[in-house]
This record gives structure tokens, sequence and C-alpha cells, in this order.
């Protein structure tokens, strides 16, 4: 018989780590193996209170376990920040299309990502530093609201820049209203794009942030030479079934189901309302 | 009149044959089939009395056909088991053609349904031509016939003392089996079937003479709010949702997880567009604010993204969203508004 479209596959909650004050990463351990590629999401479900969408923000190579970062924002997201170790919860997927590497070969990539935007694009990192050497350079954009807000602070103000000496990296980080403590830019997430130190006219964008981000980030990087089909956005929308079928992740004709979730600029620009 | 063979693809049957044949049928078959109430049919389980009401002459049901393939709310996880075989009568051609549309989404897309596709294979269809359309019927206008064409079994034509049965299945065939009570249809039975089939196709176009969507593919790119402003009609509408539910073609719907006990259990239920929270994120924000995009996204889902999406466009012309509108508005002057204003540009 065929598989059932809907049946997630069970996982074991092995840590559910605070991020920020709402944000938490639930690190999840699949009853059978879950691949899927950078950019791909799933749908999560927590038996008995409903099933959300999330990009995996782990990375694509790790086999053996899973992991989401989620931001509290509704009902299923707030279970999802109570789950404990042992609890089970069920995935489905992956789904949508991945980021297109194979396109990133040999150019400079600029990865952009504001607060809890920074999870699709840390399992896209992943994998691009694990294939490094297919691309020119990696220069990683990161905003976030205060410094508080940021979430893999392990990572990116220690683990991730230590990489910055091993491959051609480098990262720009800012936070929009500062501490005493910070050391890096402030200012919105736009300031890192100003000055970059790329070759712009090959270089291809990841941008994932929330709506206004996304929308500003795409303007600044089109006035700073981006063309539009080089510039990738991660997209959200309401979704239910995550296969085509139910219709609530439409922007226009484009599922962002089976679309995306991962579009160019260039195929959003003339479609409705695509910074909800 | 000849004994009939079963390779005729047209039969003739008497009105008294038919109920008696129907009469036995019955007997192991749990069939559908429309009868009046207040001026509308509607769909009732046939026993031995109802089937005398049967209203074979007339138009759609009240239900669209998908109520059958695709019911308001079914469980998904674990998919249903035993899904029971069924008989549906009175199916018209615009119902027909809406399974086009349901079997694009939930069986021939890259990822199939668990539940529909043994529903479609578990019902049998006993179509029958448009008789006597309503004032809200408009299938010609949206490349329909008010026959069926495809996608039935058997379909009754009722002309005089009898019916003519087309055959479009092996699955109908057997349904008639050996009976001898169908007999090859003769000349001027065909000529008359012909002759009503254009009358009633003469009537739908004189019911929409005042209306010109045949355009309507010139509703692409139409996302502008400012478009939708104008029909008088949108303003009247209350976001309730009928023209939704009562639609052969909305497919929209949402899925949640029911479980109690830790296994997953998840339940789909039909959704409508047309209410204010149907894309609203869990962060508060719609991408269709307004009442008037949420209109929009509707009728441009029917006419242009279903057609992106599946080829086909996602209105029959039934005219379901039509008489079933508390609002009293009326797609089809909405559609010819909308459209001028389009030339206009």
């Amino acid at each position: 018989m065929e598989k059932n479209i809907y049946e997630p596959v069970k996982c074991e909650v092995i840590d559910n780590i605070k991020e920020s004050p709402t944000i938490n990463t639930v690190v999840l351990k699949p009853e059978r193996e879950f691949s899927f590629l950078a950019g791909q999401f799933a749908s999560l479900t927590v038996p008995g209170i409903g099933e959300a969408p999330f990009t995996p923000s782990s990375s694509p190579f790790d086999k053996e376990k899973l992991e989401f970062t989620v931001m509290k924002t509704g009902r299923v997201t707030e279970k999802i920040h109570q789950l404990k170790k042992g609890d089970i919860v069920g995935v489905r997927g992956p789904y949508g299309k991945p980021y297109p590497l194979e396109k990133f070969k040999g150019k400079e990539v600029l990865l952009v990502g504001g607060g809890v935007g920074l999870a699709p694009i840390r399992a896209l990192f992943l994998a691009l530093v694990e294939t490094y050497k297919d691309y020119k350079k990696i220069v990683f954009c990161c905003g976030a609201r205060t410094p508080q807000d940021y979430i893999y602070k392990e990572l990116i103000f220690d683990k991730w820049q230590k990489l910055c000496e091993k491959i051609p990296l480098c990262f720009r980080i800012t936070v929009d209203k500062k501490d005493e403590n910070w050391k890096y830019m402030e200012g919105v997430v736009t300031k890192t794009l100003e000055n970059l130190d790329m070759d712009i006219k090959n270089g291809v964008a990841v941008v994932c942030g929330p709506p206004i981000m996304m929308k500003f980030t795409t303007l600044k990087l089109l006035e700073i030479g981006f063309a539009p089909e080089n510039i990738y956005l991660s997209m959200e929308r309401k979704m239910y079934c995550a296969v085509g079928h139910c219709r609530h992740c439409m922007i226009g004709d484009l599922f962002v189901c089976k679309d995306g979730p991962v579009f160019t600029y260039d195929v959003l620009k003339d479609k409705p309302e695509i910074w909800a | 009149m000849k004994k009939i063979t079963n390779k005729m693809e047209k039969l003739y049957i008497k009105v008294d044959d038919w109920k008696n044949f129907l009469k036995g049928k019955i007997k192991e078959n749990r069939i559908f089939a429309p009868v009046e109430n207040n001026n509308f049919l509607f769909y009732e389980n046939l026993n031995e009395e109802n089937l005398e009401k049967i209203v074979y002459d007339k138009a759609r049901a009240v239900e669209p056909v998908k109520i059958f393939l695709y019911p308001i709310k079914e469980f998904v996880v674990p998919e249903i088991k035993n899904i029971e075989k069924l008989v549906v009568m009175g199916v018209t051609s615009c119902d027909l053609r809406a399974i086009d549309v349901l079997d694009s989404v939930f069986k021939n897309s890259d990822y199939k349904d668990p539940n529909f596709s043994k529903r479609r294979e578990n019902i049998l269809i006993i179509s029958f031509d448009c008789k006597n359309p309503y004032n809200s019927c408009f299938c010609t206008l949206v490349g329909v016939k008010p026959y069926p064409e495809k996608n039935f079994d058997l379909n009754l034509s009722k002309i005089e003392n009898g019916f003519i049965v087309e055959i479009g299945s092996e699955k109908g065939k057997e349904f008639i089996g050996k009976d001898t009570r169908f007999y090859q249809v003769n000349e001027s039975q065909i000529k008359q079937l012909e002759e009503d089939r254009k009358k009633v196709e003469e009537k739908i176009n004189e019911i929409n003479r005042e209306f010109d969507i045949k355009n309507f593919e010139n509703l692409k790119g139409m996302y502008h709010t400012e478009y939708w402003q104008k029909p008088n009609d949108i303003k009247n509408c209350v976001s309730c949702g009928s023209c939704n539910f009562n639609c052969p073609t909305c497919v929209c719907f949402l899925l949640e997880d029911t479980s109690t006990d830790g296994n997953f259990k998840k339940v789909k239920v039909w959704d409508a567009c047309l209410f204010p929270g149907y894309a609203r994120m869990a962060s508060g924000v719609s991408p269709r604010p307004t009442l008037f995009d949420r209109y929009a996204n509707r009728l441009l889902c029917k006419y242009w993204y279903m057609k992106e999406n599946f080829g086909i466009i996602g209105c029959t012309g039934c005219g379901r969203c039509i008489s079933g509108c508390i609002g009293k508005i009326d797609k089809r002057r909405v559609l010819t508004e909308v459209l001028k204003e389009k030339v206009k540009v």
C-alpha cells in the first residue's frame, strides 16, 4: 500500500535549548532516518495540539538528529517550547525545493539572517561549510533586535568565527540596539550590507527573517547591484498540508510548500502581498 | 424494439422498468439520488418510498458531488480503512467537470490523498442531463455542456416515457449487467435527445445574455485591490464562506491533530478562503487583510491559479456560489464589471 502522506515519523525529544527569551531549539531523534536538503522544510506535529511547518536548523549532513529553532508565537509553538526530554513528536517531509547549491558553485555567497530567520540559514551555512571549496567566499550577515535576542550565541560569537581562519568566510554582525558589552555593529541588518567586499555581479544572496526585514534587505540588495534572480528569499505562509492540496500557503498562483519555500525575487516581485 | 446486447453505447428503458430495476438495486447497493424539498434538490439515501420521488428532469442538486468524494470532515491519519461503495445518481455535467479538478488535486498530483482515490474507485456515478437550468446556471460560459460528456458510469436522459441510458464505463456496463429491460435506442429517440440538449444550451445562453465573462483569462495579474473595490456586489459579502462550501471545486481544508493518547490522529476539515482567519499566520498578520483581497483571491484562484496549477479552471458554472450567497452577490456581474475595468487600464 502507498505510504500515507500525512503520517509523521515519530521523533523523541532529546533536548530543548533556550536560545533567547522567545526562541528555543528543540533537538529530535527520529525513529528512522530523516534526510533533507538545506532550505527544505518539514511539518512538526505535537500530538493533540497541532502541526506547523519549520525549516530544520541542523546540518543536512547530520543523520542522527534533527533540530528546529522555533519562536514562540502561537498555540503549537508554545507547546514546542514546553517539550521535555523523552516526549514524542512527529515530523513529516521534507517538503519544498532546497537552496540550489549547484547554482552557487564558483560564486560568492552572501547570507543575511535576522532573528529567528537565522534558523534556516544555519542549515544552509552548515551545508556550505561542508562543501566550502565549491564557493569563492561566504559572507554571513546577522541581525537581531538586541544582543539577548541573538540565537546560536555560542556559534555566532565564537565557534563559527574561528572558521574564518580556515575557510574564505567573514561575518558582519549587528543589533538594532546595543548594550554596554556589545562589540559589533549597531543598526538594522541592512547596515551590514554597506561597503560589502564582494563581487556582487557574480554573487548570490540568501535572505531569511521577518517580513519587514526581508523587504528592506531585498531593496538594499537590489540597490547595491544584486540581480533579482540571484536573491533567494525564504517565504512563510499559513500552511496545513505542505503538499499542494490545502491551498493555504499560496502567494498568487505559487505554492510556498511546493514551488518554494525558497523563491528568487524575480519570481516573486509581481505577486501580491509578498511582504505580509 | 430489439433486445439489447451490452455492447451498445446508448440504451433505452421505460420509466416503470427503470424504477423496478432500481428497486432491485437498492437491496444490494447504497444509492443516493436527488429528491425535491422546498423547490431544491437534495441527495437522499434511496429506499422503496423516496425512490418514487427522484427528480430526473431538473438541474443540479444543492450539495455538490464532492461531499461523496471529499467529505466535510474526515480522518487522514490513520486513513479510513473501510470506504463503503456508493452509487450516486443525478450528478449533473457541471459536477462531473468538478471531479476533474478534485482528481488533479488529490489523485493525480505528486502526493496522493490517503482516502480520495479509494472513494473515487468505490463510487458509481449515474449522471442526469440538466433539463431545466436555474437562473444562476452558467456552465456554457465556462466551456461546460449541460449534458454529461465524461466522468460518468451511466448517464440518464429523460425523454418521453423513458430514459436514454448512456454507458460511460465498464463499471456502468456491469451495473446494468444482462438486464433485459434495456433496449437499443432508435433514431427518433436520439433525435429527441439532441433537440432537448440544444434547447437547454440555448436556455442557459439566454439566462446569461447580460453577462460577459468569456475573457476570464484576462483576470491574470488582476491582484490589485482597487479593481475589486469597484463592483458594488462585493461590498455585500459577509465572509460567511457559503460560496466556498457550496462550490464543487473548492478544495481548501485545514488539518488538525486530535490525538488524546500520544498517537497521531489527523483530521481534515473544509476551510473557506473568504474567512478572515484563513491565511492569517501565528504572528497575527494576514497576507489578505481586506474583504476585497479575499474575494479577489477566490476568483483569481478559480479562473487563473487553478489553471496554472492543474491546467483546468476551478469553475464549472454550476451557480451555487450565486444561489447560495446571502449577500445576493452575482459572481457573473462581478466578473463582467471587473473585466471591463481591466480593458480600461
